[in-house]
């Protein structure tokens, strides 16, 4: 018995020490830290921010720089992440609200506390220090309903799939994409706003929902990172390739297939990886005690003189020129 | 000498182990008051729902609330909605936080009642009903509010509820805890609590024992839905906004809880201290992994691990058959009853 015990302390023990020196090492840096924290991880496009995250940290080895992110998308999943890392009392947060008005109360605290809040993709974010956005948002749904129209031939009926109702940036470029279209009286809106969830499965049924409901649909204009996956194989698999035009938000690596195909006409993106690093960049600079001004240079491509406004709270908005529309011709320049 | 509750000692020895092992890793960060008071404000939603998970368990007949979380969202968001027609949340704060809360209560026992109505009279299995149920109230929700987050504002008293302190302990970790001890001695000693422990254990006996089963059931499903709405209000105060699809992951968590808790998924059996510091065990879990820095897949992981590791516990009574062991080994000669 007395054998017995002693083994298992002899077992705890080192299992104690082990853990204990993969927290050393984790917190070994005495550099300041700066946690991105992303909508949800393992995706694409949330892969490709983390070698953003990653080449900022290498750029600075004396700070401690990491990515985490929920598993599932969904809001309160984000929350409780922030909520740890506040208390852990991580310096700098650079932040991708999958619901920026439930993380409020929380960034608050963050800002009381005297953490540097930094947020992206959340232009109406009252508690942030400054919200980057690769692009003007307006801008950017205009321009992929304007190569839209043209793929179409500026008729038929077309609909919008967004992330989720509560997206705000989402909401913005398929409303910019809607008023676009109003100069184009052939052209009709049916069913809009589709939820995707940034689901490719789930949005592959629910466009093969809409093609059977509507066999004369002529496009599609889609918001979130997966949605020109799901929409491109519906089309695909109808035998619509070329026929049904599809623009929406994308990476180039995994819409290749489908952008030769003709199953999706254009992909409009901005690059995460940059937007990660330039999210890092600003939070770099604001730990430092540094001022973000108008014109200045983030150190980022496409963010080389951001303009700079007022947010919604206290806060800055930060406007980078980041967009990019790819088609069949012109992806293979971006690859990622 | 009532029966050792196996169950009872292995959870308070996670949390020991828990909060040692997070001290140490963080060097002492994990033990702050900071980082206790932020963990300890984010137990009770989660809390309050799987209680009501416990209940509809023990209730029997595979009893289980799926709603939950979606009722806590409705709660949130209708209640939020009517209490903001008739108080500007800045001219009448107090009047509002009471208006609000009474509702998220009202709206979550409604909710709950039609739950266990649906159950009892037209003898539909739980798991179906509260899956409709569930489906219709984000429906409502998503109807109520277009889709968006409602925004309940700050105003003093319930932003305090959410955010604020008593004696260092957060308002709304007190009132999940005298919510959870009036519910424990309801359970332990009305007769109600004892007739729904006895339903639940034999649905026959029960019967013909004369139970009054429908009413039984009824009330305990809306004792679940009450505990939902008072989950949403609490998120509410938390958040300052209420939205249809927050914590959608909270349904699988909740019936976690309730395993971990040892409540038997069969019915007849669960303890609600059991499940509060199951609860506070999956908080603390959880904030270490973030604390670690681990991905949060491993978090699932390890949720998994858990669930099937304490199932199996209970399901063997491991920890009672071990002090049966170590008290025989002890006295070997203890004369037998």
């Amino acid at each position: 018995m007395k054998q017995g015990l002693k083994n298992t302390s002899l077992i705890v023990a080192a299992a104690v020490a082990a853990m204990g020196m993969v927290s050393t090492s984790a917190l070994a840096q005495d550099g300041k830290s700066i946690t991105t924290v992303v909508k949800i991880s393992g995706i694409p496009w949330f892969d490709r921010m983390e070698t953003g995250v990653k080449k900022f940290a290498e750029a600075n080895p004396n700070m401690d720089i990491t990515q985490v992110g929920p598993s599932t998308a969904d809001s309160a999943q984000q929350l409780q992440i922030i909520n740890d890392l506040v208390a852990k009392g991580t310096d700098a947060l650079a932040v991708v609200p999958m619901d920026p008005a439930i993380i409020e109360g929380i960034l608050k605290r963050a800002m009381d506390r005297g953490t540097i809040v930094v947020t992206h993709e959340a232009d109406n974010q009252k508690n942030t220090m400054v919200d980057v956005e690769a692009f003007d948002n307006a801008f950017y749904g205009a321009s992929m309903n304007e190569r839209l129209a043209e793929c179409m031939g500026g008729e038929g009926k077309w609909t919008t799939f967004v992330g989720s109702l509560g997206s705000r940036t989402h909401m913005q470029w398929v409303g910019a994409g809607e008023e676009n279209a109003a100069k184009y009286p052939g052209m009709e809106l049916v069913d809009p706003n589709n939820e995707s969830f940034d689901d490719a499965n789930l949005t592959y049924d629910k466009a093969k929902e809409l093609l059977r409901k509507h066999p004369d649909l002529k496009g599609f204009q889609s918001s979130a990172g997966n949605d020109v996956l799901g929409i491109g194989r519906a089309i695909e698999e109808a035998g619509l390739a070329g026929k049904v035009c599809l623009v929406g938000t994308g990476l180039p690596n995994p819409s290749a297939a489908y952008l030769d195909s003709g199953a999706i006409t254009a992909i409009g993106f901005w690059d995460p990886q940059k937007a990660g690093m330039a999210m890092n960049s600003v939070a770099k600079t604001l730990l430092a005690g540094g001022e973000i001004v108008d014109g200045m240079d983030l150190g980022v491509e496409g963010y080389e003189k951001v303009s700079v406004k007022p947010g919604p709270g206290d806060g800055l908005l930060v406007f980078g020129n980041g967009m990019v529309l790819a088609d069949k011709d012109t992806y293979k320049d971006y690859l990622f | 000498m009532r029966k050792l509750d196996g169950n009872f000692v292995l959870l308070v020895t996670l949390i020991v182990v828990l909060l040692t092992i997070g001290g140490f890793l963080s060097g002492g960060t994990y033990l702050s008051l900071f980082n206790l008071q932020s963990m300890a404000n984010q137990v009770p939603e989660l809390g309050l729902l799987a209680i009501g998970v416990m209940l509809a368990m023990c209730a029997g007949n595979g009893g289980i609330d799926l709603s939950g979380i979606a009722m806590a969202n409705m709660a949130g968001v209708a209640s939020g909605l009517f209490a903001l027609q008739f108080f500007p949340v800045d001219e009448a704060p107090v009047a509002f936080t009471i208006t609000f809360i009474l509702g998220c209560a009202v709206v979550g026992l409604i909710g709950g009642t039609l739950n266990g109505l649906i159950i009892s009279r037209l003898g539909i299995t739980p798991i179906l009903c509260t899956l409709g149920t569930q489906m219709f109230f984000t429906g409502v929700t998503v109807v109520l509010s277009d889709g968006r987050a409602v925004r309940i504002g700050a105003p003093g008293p319930l932003y305090e509820l959410g955010n604020g302190y008593v004696f260092g302990i957060p308002w709304s970790f007190m009132l999940f805890i005298v919510t959870a001890t009036i519910l424990g001695v309801v359970l332990r000693y009305t007769p109600y609590g004892v007739k729904l422990m006895m339903t639940g254990a034999n649905q026959k006996a029960a019967k013909f024992s004369g139970f009054a089963r429908a009413r039984i059931v009824t009330v305990t499903y809306a004792l679940s839905g009450l505990l939902a709405g008072l989950s949403g209000a609490i998120i509410a105060a938390r958040n300052v906004n209420v939205k249809w699809d927050y914590g959608t992951t909270y349904l699988l968590i909740a019936i976690l809880i309730a395993v971990m808790a040892g409540v038997k998924p069969d019915g007849g059996y669960g303890r609600v201290i059991n499940v509060v510091l199951s609860a506070i065990i999956l908080q603390l879990m959880s904030s270490l992994l973030n604390f670690i820095g681990l991905s949060n897949f491993v978090r699932d992981l390890a949720w998994g691990a858990l669930l099937l590791f304490f199932l199996f516990v209970n399901r063997f009574a491991l920890v009672e058959h071990f002090a049966d062991l170590l008290s025989s080994r002890r006295s070997p000669h203890a004369p037998k009853p």
